[in-house]
């Protein structure tokens, strides 16, 4: 018994100093209590190279799980990762209200413009409800283009412009074939549709389809090539009912643009589309629409007013103006309480441009910071009636062929 | 001095590596019992002597962000995170901003600008008895 005690604790001892110098290996816990939550995390102790995701969601404050959900004090990857909202990706429409919800975040009020998540839920990019009836009446399943389905099911009892309710939409229980194949096919553009594999066609789901531009990013400065992974990728042929990719490369930005259409005014491939398109148009306005034309009201004439109008214009005189949370969210330019600046026929401001002393107009691209500067139609030689506004018609003098 | 016996150095070999091994067990023991995973977060802070800060004075902390204010009515101290989510503010020439949402409050503490709703919050100070001047943030 006693020969056996020196190599048992000499065997003891290699023991310890083996679990002493695995532990000291292990990465040492990082602990992170925002100030949001008050209650410590420990994500940071691998995600520490993680960048941070905003100016207006910073780690400090944020922490990762009020986003992420997950187990904040678990040091073992597969647990810490267990109870997470979306895989990496909270913002998916399946979660976005546990990870982004909050009536001081993103859904809360109407009166407060924070009714984000309504407003993304019901609007067309999450609905494609104006796709769906299309093709079903196309092929006989309903008798009018009015839209009843929709990718989940949607209801909004209080709406007064909108749309009641959607279904569900099934392509199974649809008895014709082409509307099957639209279906299993065609239903990969809504916003919360994984994308097509393609480097083209890379983009997240929710929220992060249009705001996440890089990893770990979000931003409201949204380049044109964010908005091309879903409406530039290519066409869908209803001959055969499937998604037709471009084989084209294009190397020059006109190229690259929107490829529906053939001709360009300056602005349209020079700007990016967040410069024209607002912020409602986009993200819907709280009311289930089917189509484009029932929300995309942004032409030509709202920056460059017709022939015998201005563009509508308003002075910025409330420092609580939305124009300036906008901006401050974005800061391109250096908007100040006095500036005129042109708005939409809904009264939305078009932040990122002011009416200049000779009566001129100046605009900060959103994604680039780019200045340009424009002129009002009224005064110019143009003769073009102000009720046509279709592409067509101010594309017949100032288009661009590519 | 006389050789070491086989037998003595085995057993001195023994008796180190029992020791050594308790040595390592204990510290590890009481490395786990004083390690808290879930740490409340920190609610008392000593600022150091109230003599550092004279009459009619008004201090930016930085830890915990806030402003402490000597009056004629004594020690007071409003936090420096915002009320709307919590962010820092950054200070400026009329009061303080959110640098993550746009809130803006005045030289007071009140709100100037949204989305904050509420005015910056009153910390407790009080002079311990040995003059030193602690803030509660809680």
């Amino acid at each position: 018994m006693k020969k056996t005690l020196t190599p048992a604790s000499g065997l003891l001892l290699l023991t310890l100093l083996f679990v002493w110098w695995w532990n000291s290996r292990l990465p040492k816990a990082v602990e992170l209590t925002p100030t949001l939550t008050g209650q410590a995390e420990y994500c940071l102790t691998c995600h520490a190279d993680v960048p941070e995701i905003s100016p207006s969601h910073p780690t400090a404050t944020f922490g990762c799980v009020t986003c992420h959900g997950g187990e904040r004090l678990a040091l073992d990857a597969d647990l810490a990762h267990s109870t997470m909202r979306g895989g990496a990706n909270p913002s998916d429409l399946s979660v976005v209200e546990q990870s982004c919800g909050g009536t001081s975040c993103h859904s809360g009020s109407e009166a407060d413009d924070r009714h984000h998540i309504q407003r993304v839920m019901t609007s067309i990019q999450s609905t494609y409800a104006g796709a769906i009836a299309n093709i079903r009446y196309t092929f006989g399943a309903q008798t009018d283009l009015n839209a009843y389905s929709g990718i989940t099911t949607l209801t909004d009892e209080q709406t007064q412009t909108g749309i009641a309710s959607l279904a569900a939409f099934k392509a199974a229980g649809d008895d014709h074939p082409f509307i099957q194949k639209f279906g299993e096919n065609c239903l990969t553009c809504h916003i919360n549709a994984t994308p097509l594999e393609d480097e083209n066609y890379t983009r997240h789901t929710g929220c992060a389809a249009c705001h996440s531009t890089a990893q770990h990013t979000f931003a409201t400065a949204i380049p044109y090539t964010q908005c091309n992974t879903c409406h530039n990728r290519g066409n869908y042929d209803l001959r055969t009912m499937t998604f037709v990719e471009r084989t084209d490369q294009p190397t020059k930005r006109i190229d690259d643009y929107y490829q529906p259409i053939a001709q360009f005014t300056q602005c349209e491939y020079t700007l990016d589309c967040v410069d024209c398109h607002t912020r409602t148009e986009v993200m819907g306005n709280g009311d289930i629409h089917a189509n484009k034309k029932d929300i995309q009201y942004t032409q030509c004439k709202t920056c460059h007013g017709t022939p015998t109008e201005q563009p509508l214009t308003k002075k910025l005189t409330d420092p609580n103006d939305i124009a300036f949370t906008l901006s401050f969210l974005n800061p391109v330019g250096d908007l100040k309480l006095g500036d005129m600046i042109l708005i939409t026929e809904k009264g939305e401001p078009l932040w990122n441009t002011r009416v200049l002393s000779d009566g001129t107009y100046e605009l900060f691209g959103k994604a680039t910071s780019q200045y340009f500067t424009f002129n009002p139609v009224m005064g110019s030689g143009c003769t073009q009636s102000g009720d046509d506004q279709s592409s067509a018609y101010c594309h017949e003098c100032h288009a661009v062929e590519r | 001095m006389s050789e070491l016996s086989r037998r003595d150095f085995l057993k001195l070999a023994r008796d180190g590596f029992l020791y050594l091994s308790g040595a390592l067990a204990l510290g590890g023991l009481l490395r786990f019992l004083d390690h808290d995973p879930n740490p409340a977060a920190k609610t008392e802070f000593d600022l150091g002597p109230a003599s550092n800060y004279p009459l009619n004075s008004r201090t930016i902390l930085s830890d915990p962000p806030a402003v402490l204010l000597h009056t004629e009515s004594g020690f007071s101290a409003f936090s420096l995170v915002c009320t709307h989510l919590g962010c820092s503010l950054g200070n400026d020439s009329v009061g303080f901003s959110c640098l993550c949402h746009g809130s803006r409050f005045d030289a007071d503490g009140t709100v100037t600008h949204g989305p904050a709703d509420k005015p910056l919050r009153y910390l407790r100070v009080e002079v311990m008895d040995e003059g030193n001047l602690k803030l509660f943030t809680a």
